[in-house]
């Protein structure tokens, strides 16, 4: 599903910062991986060049077979639009918009009919427990909440891949606990790809997969069904 | 200065675009009062400098206004033992081949004691009078004018005389410098004799200028001889001939100070907007410094002095654009003038005035503090604790805006009381200005209001990007509404000038419907104002005998003295003017008016002259005359366009009598029924035409010409618009430039979850629409307001003629589209940058 060959990213600046050097990584669909590593150690860089958010300085990353390198920035905004849901940890939900709009946001930018992304929203705001919230602003929400509605928001065209950023990282432990299973519940049910970035020992091990980044380059990848088989 | 180092200097520096448009108002504000005020002074300099020139040691000038006087004055005054030298001088303006030549008829041998006139070669031109005298197509012209049109001694100019088409010939050529660089070296010198008969000037003199003897004061000489004349004389040095011209261009001088301080006023408006933008951007950064130690006071000079920085250097930099313009700028205000008073007038170089600029430049800064007083105090009181956390300070509490509203609500009502007791000048005005306050301060609550109606449309219309537009203007309404109040107050100026200019053009066509009547005019230039040459009145019978004339009028207009300022008074046959061409009356009896003007016991005021020069119903205005006091009561008054600073109609009789001048400016010629114009203009020219300086001018060429006239007039007013938009444009691209920042992490979500570029700019495009719609709706509205004012404004102080209310529908029609696509060009800019930045940076800033 995805697919990474000799990634390479580096930032220019008054000094040139290189933040992944010759990743190669491959996973398959519908595994659930988790990435770890210190700050700075290019986790956050990978999980922005899978989603297409950025491009890498060398390499190639496909996904679901198409090559990302050769897309125009409107190509690749298609990928993302269709293939990738993204989940922040600070949520990035728009605070003039309702949790219904928010939700419906992506459907809209695809031309959907209002009656079908209105279905759609209530449907996935049902799905992560909101349904009793669609027009509250993001501001009258818990943190909780509103990564539940970043959720739905991630899965509005239920994409085959499903990146998170540090989900948790804004909640208290047991919210935090709560928004990882979801994230599992919904994995099992929707069958899709997930990678979780990570700080948090608990959320790393909770995946069956963990690949380990320190410098740019990736340190450990562990299986643990095949460690425990 | 620390502070300003670590702190204001590092955000300047990221955030350089806003601080170019913020300073852009300063320099546009400061840039055109610099600009228009230095054309006006170097024009004006220029002309004190070329009657300087002309006045050679000429102490004190003798006239009895545009008529002149007759021959025996000048013995009168060279009797005056006072008097060490007077002589005679006819000034006139005239197009050769050779371009504009403004003439001296000097009489070359007293003239010599008063003016320096130094030849190339030899003297013989001017030390032998009978050159002059027994040669009268004599001419001497300057070495300039004479290097231009390749001129030499004997060279031929030709010259439209009132004795027909002559060639002239150059009898001496003078050296630059002195007299012969006056008008840029478009002088000529000829004999007076000559000047009186080629000019029609009959045995009379425009003028006597005069040296007093040694030890005689200026005071002195000047009280004697006014004694000696009566007080149908003006004994004054030469340098009061400036204000005539002062007078025409302190029109321009208001005209461009209200266009600049309106520039400066939106400018204001700007840097308001960015600095209250910059407090609340930088409310952690203001929350970090107050937690280490800094005092308020610290914070609030911070601000000031960025303020007063950007006003700096702004100012600096629009003292150089005004300038540059001024440069521009003189040559077009010389234009109209020469135009209108036929002098020709240019000013060689700029004369920058440092204490004009030194006060500019203070204008500019203080405006940039002002406008920063309120921000810095924000930034002041911002709570360290709040500051630190992280969050948006964008909505405006409902206190605050409850208290606007209110502040607005009894600004509104103090200027409608204004408007009931608007008799009194101060009130008046202080009216206009709590207008336009009332307006300002209501501009966020409408703004948001506005901007609430509009989100279901832009909704409909494009539903995530017409959403995210509507909710960034109401998210912020602090960032939207400076800028909707700059447009607003932009196109209310624009309404207000545009339904000035309309509701003019509109009174004039009806005046000249009455008033410019006759099918035919014969005059002496190819413009009926030119008043260089006038023709005897002998040609009124020539003209009445030519077939197919019904009925000639004779019209003679001259500028006098009348309640301390230069006056046009129109002499001409009320009789005949009350039956073809009944000027429209404002006051008095329509019935008797004309009678007792036409039997010389009254004269006919013109609308303008009452307003502008203080006269009323059956007041007796004393008019200064050669032959004694005139002593008329004002009959009736009328509406007359005839000239800007009014007018008054008087017999021809009455003139005559008064003023011994009996010639004739214009003929206003009306042809018999059945016969064609073209042919009655034809036989005109074929029968007077080859003998004297004549043209005749068919209705529509006169009413084309005062219509190109008032043209010119509203010319500098599309200046004004052309400035109000642009400085209205600036306001948009800094909201949006701010917008974008501010959204920079909203734009990126959206970026993130599958918005392509296109819907991106469609985005901000639609937020820049509904910017520039809220602010034309703002802006018509506020204008049929102002557009009063303009009018009052107009009537009270300017023209003196009430031109009626009509709002201008079809310039408010039109400035939708313009507004609309100056949004979408104002919006092209920020929505390139919003889709080009790096899309991780847009999801990470904060």
């Amino acid at each position: 599903m995805i697919h990474l060959q000799g990634v390479t990213k580096q930032f220019a600046g008054k000094r040139r910062v290189t933040a992944l050097e010759r990743v190669d990584l491959h996973i398959a669909r519908g595994e659930m991986v988790s990435i770890v590593g210190p700050s700075g150690s290019g986790k956050s860089t990978l999980l922005n060049l899978i989603g297409g958010l950025d491009r890498p300085t060398e390499g190639e990353i496909k996904i679901d077979g198409q090559a990302l390198s050769v897309l125009s920035d409107d190509e690749l905004t298609r990928v993302r639009r269709d293939k990738i849901g993204f989940i922040f940890q600070f949520f990035n939900l728009l605070p003039t918009l309702s949790c219904l709009e928010n939700v419906s946001l992506p459907l809209h930018l695809r031309g959907w009919p209002r009656k079908k992304i209105d279905e759609r929203a209530r449907e996935l705001l049902d799905l992560v427990q909101l349904g009793a919230r669609l027009e509250h602003l993001p501001d009258e929400l818990s943190g909780g909440e509103r990564q539940r509605v970043a959720i739905a928001r991630a899965l509005s065209v239920f994409p085959p891949v499903l990146l998170a950023d540090e989900p948790t990282g804004n909640l208290d432990t047991h919210t935090g606990a709560e928004i990882l299973k979801l994230i599992h519940d919904l994995h099992d049910r929707l069958g899709a790809t997930v990678l979780i970035v990570t700080h948090d020992a608990a959320v790393a091990e909770s995946c069956p997969r963990t690949i380990g980044i320190r410098d740019g380059r990736i340190v450990t990848d562990v299986h643990r069904e095949l460690l425990r088989k | 200065m620390m502070l300003l180092r670590l702190i204001s200097w590092p955000y300047a520096r990221k955030h350089r675009l806003r601080w170019m448009l913020t300073m852009a108002g300063i320099v546009l504000g400061v840039g055109v009062f610099v600009g228009m005020h230095t054309a006006n002074q170097s024009v004006l300099a220029a002309f004190r400098e070329t009657i300087d020139k002309v006045a050679g040691t000429t102490q004190l000038q003798i006239t009895a206004g545009e008529p002149g006087f007759g021959e025996e004055v000048l013995e009168k005054v060279q009797s005056v033992p006072e008097v060490r030298a007077a002589a005679p001088v006819i000034e006139a303006t005239v197009s050769t081949g050779q371009g504009n030549l403004l003439i001296l008829g000097v009489d070359m041998l007293g003239d010599r004691s008063l003016r320096t006139y130094d030849l190339e070669g030899t003297d013989e031109a001017i030390d032998d009078p009978l050159v002059f005298l027994a040669q009268a197509d004599s001419l001497i012209v300057t070495k300039t004018f004479a290097g231009r049109n390749g001129l030499q001694v004997n060279s031929r100019v030709p010259m439209r005389t009132m004795q027909g088409d002559l060639i002239f010939t150059v009898r001496g050529i003078m050296k630059p410098g002195g007299l012969a660089s006056a008008f840029g070296g478009d002088l000529a010198i000829m004999d007076i004799y000559a000047a009186q008969k080629f000019f029609g000037r009959g045995r009379r003199f425009d003028r006597v200028d005069l040296a007093l003897r040694d030890g005689v004061t200026l005071v002195a000489g000047a009280a004697k001889l006014r004694n000696l004349l009566g007080p149908g004389y003006e004994v004054s040095p030469p340098s009061s001939r400036g204000e005539q011209f002062e007078q025409t261009s302190r029109i321009y001088s208001l005209a461009s100070n209200i266009t600049s301080i309106f520039a400066l006023f939106i400018g204001m408006f700007i840097i308001y907007n960015t600095f209250a933008i910059a407090v609340t951007q930088r409310r952690s950064e203001i929350g970090i410094l107050r937690a280490l130690g800094a005092t308020r006071s610290q914070i609030r000079a911070l601000f000031l002095t960025e303020s007063a920085i950007a006003g700096s250097i702004g100012s600096g930099l629009g003292v150089l654009f005004g300038i540059l313009m001024a440069r521009a700028m003189a040559s077009y205000i010389g234009n109209i003038l020469t135009d209108v008073y036929g002098v020709a007038q240019r000013a060689d170089g700029i004369q920058v005035d440092p204490v004009l600029i030194a006060g500019a430049w203070a204008m500019g800064i203080v405006t940039s503090l002002f406008a920063a007083v309120i921000p810095a105090r924000a930034a002041a009181y911002v709570d360290p604790v709040k500051a630190l956390q992280k969050g948006r300070n964008q909505a405006l509490s409902e206190g605050e805006s409850l208290l606007r509203r209110w502040a607005a609500l009894d600004c509104a009502g103090m200027a409608v009381v204004a408007v009931v007791f608007s008799r009194s000048t101060v009130i008046f005005y202080a009216g206009f200005v709590l207008s336009g306050v009332a307006a300002v301060l209501l501009a966020p609550s409408l703004t948001l209001w506005l901007s609430r109606v509009l989100r279901p449309l832009l909704a409909v219309a494009r539903p995530v990007e017409g959403t995210l537009a509507a909710d960034s203007l109401i998210q912020s309404p602090r960032r939207t509404s400076g800028t909707v109040a700059a447009l607003m107050l932009s196109l209310a100026l624009v309404i207000s000038l545009g339904g000035l200019a309309r509701a003019s053009y509109d009174s004039l066509a009806d005046w000249m419907r009455i008033a410019l009547n006759p099918d035919l005019f014969v005059t002496t230039a190819q413009s009926v104002t030119s008043r260089t040459f006038v023709f005897p009145a002998s040609l009124g019978d020539g003209l009445r005998a030519i077939p197919g004339v019904d009925e000639v009028q004779l019209v003679r207009s001259v500028r006098v003295p009348v309640k301390g300022g230069p006056v046009m008074l129109v002499a001409l046959d009320v009789g005949s003017v009350e039956r073809r061409a009944k000027l429209p009356p404002v006051e008095g009896d329509a019935a008797s008016m004309y009678r007792r003007t036409e039997r010389g016991e009254a004269v006919l005021a013109s609308e303008n002259f009452v307003r502008l020069h203080g006269g009323k119903l059956g007041e007796v205005l004393e008019i200064a005359a050669p032959n004694g006091m005139l002593k008329l009561p004002i009959a009736g008054i009328v509406r007359d366009f005839s000239d800007q600073q009014g007018s008054l109609l008087i017999s021809r009789e009455a003139y005559i009598r008064a003023w011994n001048d009996d010639s004739v400016n214009v003929f206003r010629v009306y042809v018999k029924q059945g016969a064609r114009d073209s042919d009655v203009r034809q036989r005109i020219l074929d029968t007077f035409g080859k003998q004297q300086r004549l043209f005749v001018l068919t209705n529509k060429d006169v009413r084309d010409y005062v219509t190109r006239l008032t043209d010119q007039w509203f010319g500098l007013t599309y200046v004004q618009i052309a400035v109000a938009v642009l400085v209205a444009i600036l306001g948009i691209v800094n909201a949006l430039t701010v917008s974008i920042t501010d959204r920079r992490r909203e734009l990126g979500v959206l970026q993130a979850v599958g918005g392509l570029r296109r819907q991106i700019r469609h985005t901000v495009w639609m937020e820049a629409a509904a910017i520039g719609f809220i602010g034309l709706v703002l802006g018509l509205l506020l204008g049929a307001v102002e557009l009063y004012y303009a009018i009052e404004i107009s009537r009270r102080d300017l023209v003196g003629i009430d031109i009626g209310y009509a709002y201008p529908f079809r310039t408010a029609l039109a400035l939708a589209p313009v507004i609309l696509i100056a949004a979408f060009l104002a919006a092209v800019g920020p929505s390139e940058s919003a889709v080009r930045g790096s899309l991780v940076e847009a999801l990470e800033y904060e």
